[in-house]
């Protein structure tokens, strides 16, 4: 059977990556800080997989250019699935994006964009695409998709439901904005709103994990196929691995990548 | 310590072939990409990755001449690896691509799952291969996480090639060896430490 999975995320922006907080970011270190302080390759028996997410409004060419030159750098010492995002606004991109090592190919703006999904799941297949939808409630507790990095307005969480057959995509991530970076715990309210007809892809959740329990009370839903955090000081380090060790010991169907490999 | 050998990944359009360089570099032995089978003498191993169809694939290789220089070098003894849809080059056809050839180096053809909502396609993640404790095992646990990611799986092939197995609504063969030619249905260079393991045994086996 497939597992569920922990995933890390690492949000860059102009040679940095950074923490989230309500999509408000707070740059932390570059890669050497990364590699150095986190011996990034050893964390990787902790996570299933790793997503890199290029956090810019509309990045230029340079921007991108930059990303994939840390992300390369990264990838001679972590041997695991990778997703790489942000700035994807065509066919011609996700080729790019997936010439400098992605795995599968994450679209949160571009979700949108008519045909572009179905276009790239032509060439690439559907279970390369994660789509990220960002949401956030309303002053009324009605739930509103944010694009452009949390930035924009796009539409209504029901009315995207109403369009998510026409949308081409092999998992799903929902990231919760007023959950980010608050470490109070990942929104499980949302599952409940989630149709029928969604729930036969792999549902993901991000924001606000912050221990190991959260990321275990998610797993536990038998919807959920995936958590994700991208909280550098709380899950780099020994962090992840309490977290999958809380997880297996709580009896989740997760990889265990514990037993001592010598390479 | 570096050992001798020296490795090939055949680059014949089957995607990204960075993720298994970068594993071979971490294990410290010599490799290089290579686009042409003329000098293929000088390596010791030859890795077959794919990320692709099987048709597109089998046309790619035939066009640049290497399904004979294949099978010169595996008849001289010398080791290959086949990973993805590259394992499945190694044996005669799949029903992917129906009227494709494959290397034939092993009697076999591939056919799709049963597609089902409990067992959607493609068969993508970490799942468990439960193996046959060969050298290319040594030192990994009975049975370990590997990373897939395919739709097609092997129909029929002769039991002592069948290496490892694991479990999709069903079992199926996810690791064939024969003699010298090895095919992997995962990703060991996307499977942590335990795939760089398996590489590294790959790596070990002389000819």
């Amino acid at each position: 059977m497939i597992k569920k999975r922990i995933i890390f995320a690492l949000l860059y922006q102009d040679g940095h990556f950074h923490l989230s907080r309500n999509f408000k970011l707070q740059k932390v270190g570059d890669l050497s800080w990364l590699i150095n302080n986190f011996g990034f390759g050893i964390t990787s028996n902790y996570i299933d997989e790793l997503i890199c997410i290029l956090v810019k409004k509309n990045p230029s060419t340079k921007d991108k250019k930059m990303f994939f030159k840390d992300i390369n750098e990264l990838r001679k010492r972590i041997f695991i699935p990778i997703t790489l995002g942000g700035g994807i606004r065509s066919v011609k991109d996700v080729s790019n994006y997936f010439n400098n090592g992605a795995d599968k190919i994450l679209l949160n703006t571009s979700i949108y964009k008519k045909n572009l999904t179905n276009k790239i799941s032509e060439v690439y297949g559907e279970q390369s695409i994660s789509i990220m939808v960002d949401y956030q409630k309303n002053d009324r507790k009605e739930d509103h998709i944010f694009i452009e990095c949390g930035t924009k307005f796009c539409m209504t969480l029901p009315d995207f439901f109403k369009k998510i057959n026409e949308i081409s995509f092999g998992e799903i991530i929902f990231n919760s904005i007023e959950n980010d970076g608050t470490g109070n715990g990942l929104d499980l309210e949302i599952i409940n709103k989630i149709p029928t007809n969604l729930k036969k892809k792999p549902i993901l959740l991000m924001g606000g994990a912050g221990k190991p329990e959260h990321i275990a009370n998610a797993l536990k839903k038998n919807i959920v196929s995936g958590v994700i955090t991208a909280n550098l000081f709380n899950f780099l380090g020994k962090g992840l691995e309490e977290a999958r060790k809380n997880s297996l010991s709580c009896n989740i169907n997760l990889a265990n990548f514990s037993s001592q490999i010598e390479v | 310590m570096k050992s001798k050998n020296k490795v090939g990944i055949i680059d014949y359009g089957a995607g990204n072939l960075g993720s298994i360089y970068n594993a071979i570099k971490y294990l410290n032995v010599d490799v290089n990409i290579v686009s042409s089978p003329t000098n293929i003498n000088k390596f010791s191993h030859l890795i077959l990755p794919g990320v692709g169809s099987f048709g597109k694939l089998s046309d790619n290789l035939k066009k640049k001449n290497w399904p004979s220089k294949i099978e010169k070098f595996v008849k001289e003894g010398k080791i290959l690896l086949g990973v993805c849809v590259g394992m499945q080059l190694l044996f005669e056809r799949s029903d992917e691509t129906k009227g494709a050839q494959g290397l034939g180096l092993i009697k076999g053809h591939f056919n799709i799952f049963n597609n089902s909502t409990k067992f959607p396609l493609p068969h993508v993640g970490f799942n468990e291969v439960k193996h046959k404790n060969t050298e290319i095992w040594r030192g990994i646990e009975n049975k370990s996480p590997f990373y897939f990611i395919h739709s097609f799986k092997i129909k029929k092939v002769k039991d002592k090639v069948v290496s490892s197995k694991t479990n999709y609504g069903g079992e199926f063969i996810s690791f064939v060896e024969k003699n010298n030619v090895f095919g992997s249905q995962f990703h060991p260079e996307k499977s942590h430490y335990v795939g760089l393991r398996l590489l590294k045994n790959f790596l070990e086996i002389k000819n």
